[in-house]
Parts: structure tokens; C-alpha cells; sequence
């Protein structure tokens, strides 16, 4: 690093610095503007006052919130939905990439492919639900996380990770005694820590923010998990779906609500974040081979 | 194979159950019992019903259990999603997902139908729906009837009720002097006068609301319109485009919001109640949270309600649609049809239905000079999605019952009472297609068609030239407009007969 920075280099820094922060903001910002709302009275919200700070400070929102129970009922179902979804996921997308890992396999290529190939093709949305239907999974619970249990993109990462260990490990190990599966969970899997970690919070995010798939085979209100509740708290509210339907346009819900919701719908996931942060940083395999 | 002996159990089913249904005459409403019913049918059978969407739980609500208890029948309720409703009900009938009973509208209904997955009901209706028949008026039931059959029951909704009317900050007009307006010219005066002093934008609206009523005081009421015996859709009358060239004045003079296009319902409000803009088409139902915004920003504000313009011939008209909303059906696919006919008549029965729509007197609601009042919070805890589990309404008595709705808030009930008294004072004029049946060209285009007028009537007001509206029109018709027009008019011939 040379001692002193030029001006150009100066320059470059500022602007980078500024346009960061610029992208920052702009993700930052709706976000805060979501909490002043929830934070704010009605009034206030409808008339536009709120911007980043609470006008007319009030908390009976998040009282409302926490007591209802189609809210709290769609919460649980997201909690368990993601760490079900994430440890069924991370199990067999680790069990799939771990073989198609080794140049031994034979037909390795062509497995590739065939994974590759669903990557980049699907059969589309209603022959998808009609092989849904027929496996009996339509408003069942774990439509929500079966289907998207192997994930070919998370795969390929492990995959790779998997690729960039020495063979070295894996032949200590196998002149050692131990069995393929006692090597990809006693060597290999301690080692791949960081990528477990990504890949874990990919898929929790992923399961997490999932509305769709819920969106498409759930109508049982005991199942819908969070993001879908909060779509329909949403639509519901709009003027679309209010247009022609007066006992609707009687009922909707008010926008500090809607904005509490929001909030403590993404709070939990947020919070994952600092617990999977130090894998992101940590280096593992500092050590492990020597010579 | 497989179809054959289902077909075989459900006609049995279907003969067991007429069997044991013919001779004991019970009432509906009576049995909740099994042993009442009397017979091999023994007790009532679950049924299940699509409802459309709205953000509750079906299931769990206070309304389920009070149907459960006076009607007998247990039911399973499963809605259809908020967004792409109509795709999951296809999906869902293509896949011969059972229903009893389906809640639908105009053009799922009319899809289903014409699909041949309703069942028609003529003859349910006829042995098992005394009640049924009493609560229906008979213009209601050619709604619901294609080819002669009916293949629905339909449910209206509260009667004769507008709702919406302009508002305006009446503090701002008494400081300036300014009356009322009676006619447009007046309304173009006194928001020149308001722009002048006040520096806001003086009307506002929303592009999900265009017409309504300065377009009613040129004589755009409705969307269909009977001119000399002649059905008409709005986009054909000429004085269309008297009243986009009106709105085009005031908006190329800064007198009408320039964001009307983009607003929203919500953004309109918003603008209202935080000072930035004079007058609005206020729709009642948002009345509440919208005053209550209004005087925390302005303790002193005032919102005077605007009585409904006056046109050429110097009355004040107002449009109304009174068309089904919903569609209450039995898929072919039902194996309990009988029952779905049976629980829906049951439903109906007078007093059945007072406590279904409004709960009971002194618990829930009470009565004062014939008028039904809410007991709250009870009627909110009990009854607040109540409408949603309609099956059909009473059409001779739920437009009174209804209003209990409305007066379960002062502000929203001084804003409906005084919109429907300004409006009686003038001419309503229902939209001649209310009674229509559903008529294929007309169901079939008219989403189409819909956002292509009003997409056009924006530009038109935002500055395209009006010269430029018959090249439009012409474009409306090509892409079926003038095929439902042409429709519309055979079927409004067969009546006029």
C-alpha cells in the first residue's frame, strides 16, 4: 500500500464511497420509513406526514399484531417451515453434491446434466401442480418445503466447495478405514463449515420469503406462513381488490398495522444474520494440510 | 370404469337421500340433532364451500360456528387466494376438487357455467328451496340463468346505495365566500377561485375512479345506458367527450391534480387530509379514517359535502348498478347437492337469516324508529365478516338489515346518509344491464374493455387531443366492443318486447 494517496485515488475513493452509501440509502431507507409508520398514529400515516421518524409515537400497533392470532399462527408456521425446510434442504442438497464431487463417480457428466437440465428447465406451473395434486401434497405443509428441497444452484456451490478440498484428506482418511459416509461427516462436512453456513442461510432466506409456492397450493388458513399472510394484508387493502366490494372496503386494515406486520415478519430472519456471520469470515481450512 | 361406479355412488347416494328427505317435511334450521332427521340418513352430512378471498380465518370465525349452530350442517370453508383467484379456481376444477358449494363472481361464474361444471338447479331449488324462492326476487334470478336454466343463486347486495361524492374543505370555501357548485361551469369557477387564494391543487382523484360525479352531470351515469330504447356503453355516448374535454380544462389549468393519473385511492386521501388539496370524490366507507386525519392536521378544518351536480337539463343524476355481485353455485362434481340446496335454503329462512346477517336483536343489534342499529363491540367480535358467508341475501328485507353496517360508526354513517339523501333528491338511475344474464361477449371483454377506456379516458384528460377519441372509439369497438354492444342490445330487445 503506497504511503501517500494521490488525488485521483482521493477522488475515486470519494465517489465510490458516495455512490455506495447512495445504494445504501436506498434499500435503508423505505425500510426505516416502515418503521416510523408502524411507530406512527393512523392519522398521521394517512395523511402523509411520516418520513423517518414516528408522528404521534404510539405502540398500540405492535400490541394489535401480537394479538392476532392469524399473524402469530402464520409466524410459527414460517419458523418451523425454515428450519425444517433449511435442515431437509442442507441435508440432502450436501448428500447430492458430495458424490457428483468426486471424479470417480462414473456417469458423473451425465448426472451433472440431468441436474443441470431442471436448472434450466421446468414443466411449467400447471403440470407442476397437477403432479402436486396427484402426490396428495396440494394444502399439505410440506408442499412448502419438498419440492424445493434440492436446490441445483446450492448444489453446485457445495459441489464446488467439496472440489476445492485436497484429495489428500480423503485418502488419509479411506488408508484409515473409514467409509464414504464416514469421510463426507467426519472429514469433509467439519472443513466446509463457511460453505454449510451460506448455503443454510440461503435456503432459510429462501424458505423464508417464499410466497408463492404458498401462494399456489395453500388455501388452508392453519398453513400459510408468513409471507403470504402478509400479502394478503396487503391486497386486501388495495384499492383493486376493495373496487365493487363494500363490506371489504369496511373492513381493511389500517396502514400503521400493515406496517407493523411487515416489521415483525422480518425480524426474525434478520436476526440470523449475526449468528451465520463469523462462518462467512472464519478461515477454516488454515492448518488442516501440512507439507 | 372408475367414473362409472362413482357415477353409481352418487345416484345412490342421491336416491337415499331424496328418499329419506321426502317424507318427514323438516324444517330447516330444526335438526341438529341426527336422530331428528329420522331415517338411514342419519345425521347431516359435512359439507364444504369455496368462499372468495378476505383476510380472515374461515374457519375460526365466530360466523362459521353460528351458521354450524342453526343450520345443522358442519361445513369446511376454504378460500380462494387473494391475487390470481381465477386461475386457482380453474386449477381447482380441472382437477375435480370437491366443493358443495361455491361462492363466485360474475366471471367465474360465467365461465364455470358455460364449462358445464355447475349443476343447474332448477329442480333443487323447486323440491328442497321454499325459502330460496322467497328471498329472490325475480329479476334477480335472470341474472343467474343461462339457456333457460339456472345455474346459481344469486346474491345482490344492500339495494340502491352510491357511493361516492365530491367533499371540500369547507372551512377553505367559507373563508373565500364561496357557495356550493351546482353545475361544472360553477365547479370550474370555484376551483379557480380556491387555486388562486390557496395555492393547493383543488380537485383531486384517482385514476380507479374516473367517472362518477361531474361525468353523471354530462350524462355519463352508468356503463350501460338506455338512450331512446337503445342499450349504449359509455365509451359511445357523445357526451363522452364532453366531459373528457371538460376534464382536460381543468386539468391543462392546473385546477385538477396533475398526478390524478397515478393516485391512488389512498394517495388521494392523503393529499386531502394533509392540506394539500381542496376537493375530492370521497367514497363514504373510507369517510372515517379520512375526517379523523383531516381534523388531527387541522382542528379547525371542515369537510362539506358537495350535492350532486346538476346537468344540462338541470337535475342532478346519479348512476347505479345494481347487478349481482355474487353467485352462489353447486359444481357438478358436488356428491351432497341436495344438502349444499338444503343448507342454503336453510340459510334464508327470515329468521335464520336475520341471525346469520346481523345476529340477534338486543345482543347484537337493535332496533330504533325501524331502523337497525349495531350493539357494539359485540356485532364487530361477532358479525364484522358475516357478509363474507352470505349465501344469497333476502332481497326484500337485507337492505335494511345491511345498514346496521353502516351505522356502526357515526362518521361513516353521516357520510352515507347524507351521500343517499342528496342523491334521492335527484334522478338514480339504475344501469339498465343489472338484470342482464350473462351474456358472453359482454362477460368475456369487459376486463378488456374496462382498462382500455379508462386507460384512455387518463390520456385524454392529461392532454391527447380529443379530436383523436374517435380513432379510439373505433379501436374500443375493433377489440370487442362492438360485439358486446351488439349482444347487449339482442338481449335488451328480448325483454322490451
Amino acid at each position: 500500500m503506497p504511503l501517500k494517496t494521490t488525488f485521483s485515488e482521493k477522488l475515486f475513493n470519494f465517489c465510490n464511497y458516495f455512490l455506495f452509501v447512495l445504494v445504501g440509502l436506498t434499500t435503508l431507507l423505505p425500510f426505516l420509513n416502515l418503521i416510523a409508520k408502524s411507530f406512527s398514529s393512523e392519522a398521521a400515516v394517512i395523511s402523509g406526514k411520516v418520513n423517518l421518524l414516528p408522528v404521534g409515537f404510539q405502540t398500540g400497533t405492535y400490541m394489535y399484531v401480537l394479538k392476532d392470532a392469524m399473524f402469530l399462527n402464520s409466524l410459527k408456521n414460517s419458523i418451523i417451515l425454515a428450519i425444517v425446510g433449511t435442515a431437509l434442504g442442507l441435508f440432502l442438497t450436501t448428500i447430492t453434491a458430495y458424490p457428483l464431487s468426486r471424479v470417480q463417480l462414473r456417469g458423473r457428466k451425465w448426472f451433472l446434466l440431468m441436474f443441470i437440465f431442471t436448472m434450466l428447465f421446468s414443466g411449467g406451473l400447471i403440470p407442476t401442480y397437477l403432479l402436486m395434486h396427484n402426490l396428495g401434497l396440494v394444502n399439505q405443509f410440506p408442499v412448502l418445503f419438498l419440492p424445493a428441497a434440492i436446490n441445483v444452484f446450492n448444489m453446485l456451490i457445495i459441489k464446488n466447495y467439496f472440489e476445492g478440498l485436497p484429495d489428500s484428506l480423503e485418502e488419509s482418511a479411506k488408508l484409515d478405514g473409514a467409509s464414504n459416509i464416514r469421510i463426507l461427516f467426519s472429514i469433509i462436512l467439519p472443513l466446509s463449515l463457511p460453505v454449510m453456513a451460506t448455503i443454510a442461510l440461503f435456503f432459510a432466506v429462501a424458505f423464508w420469503n417464499d410466497f408463492f409456492t404458498a401462494m399456489i397450493y395453500i388455501t388452508n388458513h392453519d398453513i400459510k406462513p408468513m409471507q403470504l399472510f402478509l400479502k394478503e394484508l396487503l391486497v386486501s387493502s388495495s384499492s383493486e381488490f376493495l373496487k365493487d366490494n363494500v363490506d371489504a372496503a369496511l373492513n381493511t386494515t389500517p396502514q400503521s398495522i400493515q406496517a407493523a406486520s411487515i416489521l415483525l415478519a422480518t425480524l426474525p430472519i434478520l436476526l440470523v444474520y449475526p449468528f451465520l456471520q463469523k462462518y462467512f469470515v472464519k478461515g477454516v481450512l488454515v492448518g488442516s494440510v501440512k507439507g | 370404469m372408475k367414473k362409472g361406479s362413482w357415477l353409481a355412488i352418487v345416484i345412490a347416494l342421491a336416491l337415499t337421500l331424496t328418499a329419506c328427505g321426502g317424507g318427514n317435511g323438516e324444517k330447516p334450521g330444526s335438526g341438529e340433532k341426527p336422530s331428528e332427521n329420522g331415517g338411514e340418513g342419519g345425521a347431516k352430512p359435512n359439507l364444504t364451500m369455496l368462499m372468495q378471498y378476505s383476510l380472515f380465518d374461515p374457519n375460526a370465525d365466530p360466523v362459521a360456528k353460528n351458521i354450524e349452530d342453526v343450520t345443522g350442517y358442519k361445513i369446511t370453508y376454504e378460500m380462494l387466494p387473494a391475487e390470481n383467484g381465477d386461475e386457482k379456481l380453474n386449477l381447482m376444477v380441472a382437477n375435480n376438487q370437491n366443493f358443495d358449494v361455491m361462492k363466485l363472481g360474475a366471471a367465474q361464474f360465467y365461465k364455470l357455467a358455460t364449462a358445464g361444471a355447475l349443476e343447474p338447479l332448477d329442480e333443487l331449488i323447486d323440491s328442497l328451496g321454499p325459502n330460496i324462492k322467497a328471498a329472490i326476487k325475480e329479476d334477480s334470478w335472470k341474472s343467474a340463468t343461462i339457456d333457460g336454466k339456472i345455474y346459481a343463486i344469486p346474491e345482490t347486495g344492500s339495494g340502491v346505495s352510491v357511493g361516492e361524492e365530491l367533499v371540500v374543505r369547507q372551512d377553505w370555501m367559507d373563508e373565500l365566500n364561496l357557495k356550493h357548485p351546482t353545475t361544472p361551469d360553477e365547479l370550474y369557477e370555484v376551483l379557480k377561485a380556491i387555486k388562486a387564494a390557496k395555492n393547493v391543487v383543488p380537485l383531486t382523484g384517482t385514476k380507479d375512479s374516473i367517472y362518477g360525479d361531474i361525468a353523471a352531470a354530462f350524462g355519463v351515469l352508468n356503463e350501460w345506458n338506455d338512450v331512446d330504447g337503445t342499450l349504449v356503453h359509455k365509451a359511445e355516448l357523445p357526451q363522452m367527450k364532453e366531459f373528457l374535454s371538460y376534464m382536460n380544462k381543468l386539468y391543462s389549468e392546473g385546477l385538477l391534480d396533475s398526478e390524478m393519473p397515478l393516485n391512488t385511492a389512498a394517495k388521494a386521501i392523503e393529499k386531502f387530509s394533509s392540506g394539500n388539496a381542496a376537493m375530492f370524490k370521497l367514497a363514504w366507507w373510507s369517510a372515517s379514517p379520512a375526517e379523523a386525519a383531516l381534523k388531527k392536521n387541522f382542528p379547525e378544518a371542515e369537510i362539506g359535502i358537495i350535492p350532486y351536480l346538476v346537468g344540462k337539463d338541470g337535475k342532478s343524476s346519479v348512476g347505479v348498478n345494481l347487478a349481482t355481485t355474487w353467485y352462489i353455485a353447486v359444481p357438478k362434481v358436488s356428491k351432497l347437492k341436495e344438502d349444499a340446496i338444503k343448507l342454503i335454503d336453510s340459510k334464508l329462512q327470515k329468521e335464520n337469516f336475520i341471525k346469520l346477517a346481523i345476529g340477534e336483536e338486543g345482543v347484537h343489534h337493535e332496533v330504533k324508529d325501524g331502523k337497525y342499529y349495531p350493539i357494539l363491540p359485540k356485532f364487530n367480535d361477532d358479525l364484522a365478516n358475516a357478509s363474507s358467508y352470505m349465501t344469497g341475501v333476502n332481497e326484500h328485507d337485507y337492505p335494511t338489515y345491511w345498514q346496521a353496517r353502516v351505522r356502526k360508526d357515526p362518521v361513516l354513517q353521516r357520510y352515507y346518509e347524507a351521500f343517499q339523501e342528496n342523491a334521492a333528491k335527484g334522478n338514480i338511475v339504475i344501469d339498465p344491464m343489472s338484470i342482464a344474464p350473462p351474456i358472453e361477449a359482454v362477460s368475456k371483454n369487459k376486463q378488456k374493455l374496462t382498462k382500455l377506456l379508462d386507460d384512455a379516458a387518463l390520456m385524454f384528460i392529461a392532454g391527447q387531443p380529443i379530436g383523436e377519441y374517435d380513432a379510439f372509439l373505433a379501436q374500443w369497438k375493433a377489440e370487442g366492443g362492438a360485439e358486446a354492444v351488439q349482444q347487449a342490445n339482442d338481449w335488451y330487445k328480448s325483454i322490451s318486447k
